[in-house]
């Protein structure tokens, strides 16, 4: 049984369709991402899967039941937030905590209050108002609240804005725990880097379509490649070598460095033909990963089959 | 029904309590977490005292209010001042301050979408928060009048109370009926918590929301002043918080605008709880679809609005038959005077045979261009005393100024030269006040 199914939804506001017809399928113990730009729909996706909003077409079910009509609609087992979390900022942390698993009516969650806040590292300041909390402070209350209910569906909108990069990193680590314990996790970002070590599968969505769903391998197969920033002893010659590789294209150049778009299995015999010739490689970082590159590609206006890695690049990089 | 379907009825139906009951729990625990309420638990509480120890230390009255007189004489006078002044103004002030802001607050701190993504739908919460408000609003009612009670009780004293018809309560009845008065309170009060919930689901807004019930209990004051109709009055929110009266009334006894003034509250309830239910069942909570309309918009469509209300009440206040007219206040004043004197006669020492009556023929009038209608009214009591050798009486004239409310609850003052100092000496030598001096009515209006 999926943990979500959404099929034919379909969400208009006056004359722009946010959500137009999106499939949406999301096994128990899988984290998928939700990926798109700003506008793309994802929140408005989400909304519709919290109930928050009832679809003007398609159907939801959540855990095998139908999701219900806005005023009736059933969230058991199904926790995250959409947006940014937001608390009663008069009351402490865990006061809003203990509210929430009152309106869980579960006494199992009253009882979790103290371990789910120790488990987003906000013990220590659970008797502090929440309006005295950062950003990324609400965030981890947020992922707490979400926790509390010991979901089996756990819905998050961009639940690592405002972390720190510990943060994030922890964050990772929690939900990839979940989903190793058989939670289905639907995670929405319009940063695919964010997700990149996290999530299973990737749903992209582009003006309120899905422009492409499946798993984090074919999309990394099927990406147009990556691009790197690169300084070497010499980058005269580095270019006369790189112009002789397939796969490999100048996309910038300058304060001495270069910009290089690289296709799938392009970049070790380039490195190798450099180490060859003698030319030191001083610097390679990644500017734009294989995932990065097809989410560009597949968000961008052109048609994304027709893309390279080289016009991603360009786009992507102007002005880097 | 199938025994299994009717199963699932019941569970239905547990499920749909349990999650009333949480929401209550959660509504409740914020609202007692809140500093406003907790003020007006302590105004609640110490207000009556401060009121009573005021007037102790000073000889004035709040003479324009019911019973204002009365004050130094009985501490239930002072619990009766007290619900006058908290139906006119402090009642609906306090819905406003409890429930005003109940919806609003979810809007401003964006946290419908946390509490609407638990296990509580919505008509949960709506049911939830809406019995939480009215708990905390009984709460501060019952703590007023035990406080206004207590205060009285203590400072002046439990002492007998005089009616509205010049007779003599004795402590226990009065005690008994001032409980009942302040209970009568209750659903008009829940009709102003039902009315801030109106606009605090209407506008989103918590100002509106805190502010909405004290303008419109302004707006019904001075629609009081205007019309001469009976229907509006009775009809308007506030119009239970004078239902009471009727329990203070002995000669004439009267109970529909008691009645009346309950149904209306339950009506007032009912249509407001509907409304908000209506606006908040179907509500985009996610503000994604909200347009906005040009700044001035809004406002000219509410400076219309109110526009056109206002000329819609001030025409539909002459609606129906005249509630004061020159016959009923003519048919309440005198008897209230008779026995206002008898009572000053015995304060006084004199004897009075049980079922003495003076021989009064009062001449009431209003002093304005209409007949009939709230307002400044003038009655003279032509007192006809028999005395021995006089053909056939000889006569006293009392020229009393009357103010009459549209709810039939008038308050009359004389010169001291007709009926002395607002003080006098009783039999024993002690200051009492003098009960010709202010007289204090109510009549029916219907």
């Amino acid at each position: 049984m999926a943990a979500v199914r959404a099929s034919g939804l379909v969400k208009r506001f006056e004359s722009t369709c946010a959500v137009d017809g999106v499939e949406l399928v999301l096994a128990e113990g899988e984290v998928r991402g939700l990926l798109g730009p700003n506008g793309a729909g994802k929140t408005t996706l989400l909304r519709l899967l919290f109930g928050l909003l009832t679809p003007d077409a398609g159907e939801i079910d959540l855990l095998g039941r139908p999701l219900g009509s806005a005023e009736r609609v059933s969230l058991d087992g199904v926790a995250g937030f959409v947006e940014e979390p937001a608390f009663y900022p008069y009351l402490s942390g865990r006061v809003n905590l203990e509210l929430l698993a009152e309106l869980d009516r579960s006494p199992q969650a009253r009882a979790r209050v103290d371990e789910v806040l120790a488990q987003v590292g906000l013990a220590g300041r659970a008797t502090d108002r929440v309006s005295g909390y950062s950003t990324g402070m609400r965030q981890r209350l947020g992922i707490a609240a979400a926790l509390l209910r010991s979901p089996k569906v756990l819905l998050l909108d961009e639940p690592t804005s405002g972390l720190d990069p510990v943060g994030v990193r922890e964050v990772g680590a929690l939900l990839r725990r979940l989903a190793a314990e058989g939670t289905a996790v639907l995670l929405s970002s319009h940063l695919i880097g964010a997700t990149e070590d996290v999530c299973d599968s990737y749903t992209v969505l582009r003006r309120g379509r899905v422009v492409w769903s499946g798993s984090s391998e074919l999309l990394r197969e099927q990406a147009p490649g990556s691009a790197y920033r690169l300084q070497t002893s010499d980058d005269a010659r580095a270019l006369e070598l790189a112009a002789q590789h397939r796969g490999i294209e100048l996309v910038g150049s300058g304060a001495g460095e270069l910009r290089i778009a690289v296709q799938a299995g392009a970049l070790d015999p380039f490195v190798l033909s450099l180490g060859r010739a003698g030319i030191a490689v001083r610097r390679l970082e990644l500017l734009l990963s294989p995932l990065e590159s097809m989410f560009f590609a597949l968000t961008g206006e052109a048609d994304p089959d027709a893309v390279g890695i080289a016009e991603v690049a360009e786009a992507v990089l102007a002005g880097a | 029904m199938s025994a299994v379907a009717s199963e699932v009825a019941v569970l239905g139906r547990r499920r749909a309590a349990g999650g009333v009951r949480s929401a209550f729990r959660v509504e409740r625990r914020k609202l007692a977490s809140q500093l406003a309420p907790r003020l007006l638990a302590l105004i609640c509480l110490l207000g009556p005292f401060a009121f009573a120890a005021v007037l102790k230390v000073q000889s004035g009255s709040p003479a324009d209010s019911l019973y204002g007189v009365w004050v130094h004489s009985s501490g239930f006078a002072l619990s009766l001042v007290v619900l006058g002044f908290a139906g006119q103004w402090g009642l609906p002030l306090m819905a406003g301050v409890l429930a005003g802001d109940l919806f609003g607050s979810e809007d401003r701190h964006g946290t419908w979408k946390t509490v609407l993504t638990r296990s509580c739908t919505r008509r949960h919460l709506f049911a939830g928060k809406l019995l939480a408000v009215a708990l905390f609003a009984v709460g501060l009612l019952a703590l007023l009048a035990l406080s206004s009670l207590a205060a009285g009780a203590l400072l002046i004293g439990a002492h007998p109370l005089v009616s509205l018809s010049g007779t003599e309560l004795s402590a226990g009845h009065a005690l008994l009926l001032v409980v009942l008065a302040w209970m009568l309170c209750l659903l008009p009060m829940l009709a102003f918590v039902s009315l801030a919930v109106l606009f605090s689901v209407a506008t989103r807004n918590g100002i509106v929301g805190v502010l909405g019930p004290a303008v419109v209990d302004l707006a019904v004051q001075l629609l009081a002043l205007v019309g001469a109709g009976v229907w509006l009055h009775f009809l308007l929110v506030s119009s239970g918080f004078d239902a009471w009266h009727a329990l203070f009334v002995s000669a004439h006894r009267f109970y529909g605008p008691l009645i009346i003034g309950q149904a209306v509250s339950v009506l007032w309830i009912a249509a407001c709880l509907l409304a908000s239910w209506r606006l908040l069942r179907r509500r985009d909570f996610t503000s994604a679809t909200v347009s906005r309309r040009p700044g001035w918009v809004v406002p000219v469509r509410v400076a219309v609005g109110s526009a056109a209300l206002i000329a819609f009440l001030a025409l539909a206040s002459n609606w129906g038959p005249a509630g004061v007219t020159a016959k009923r206040v003519d048919a309440s004043i005198t008897p209230t005077f008779n026995n206002l004197t008898l009572l000053q006669q015995r304060e006084l020492g004199r004897v009075v045979a049980p079922g003495a009556r003076l021989n009064v023929l009062p001449s009431c009038s209003r002093r304005a261009s209409t007949p009939s209608g709230p307002g400044d009214w003038i009655c003279t009591l032509t007192v006809f005393i028999p005395q021995p050798g006089a053909v056939p009486f000889q006569s006293t004239p009392v020229t009393y100024d009357v103010t009459v409310q549209a709810n039939g609850c008038y308050k009359a003052e004389s010169p001291p030269s007709f009926v002395g100092q607002q003080t006098m000496r009783d039999a024993a030598g002690h200051q009492v006040v003098n009960p010709l001096f202010v007289l204090y009515g109510c009549f029916n209006p219907l």
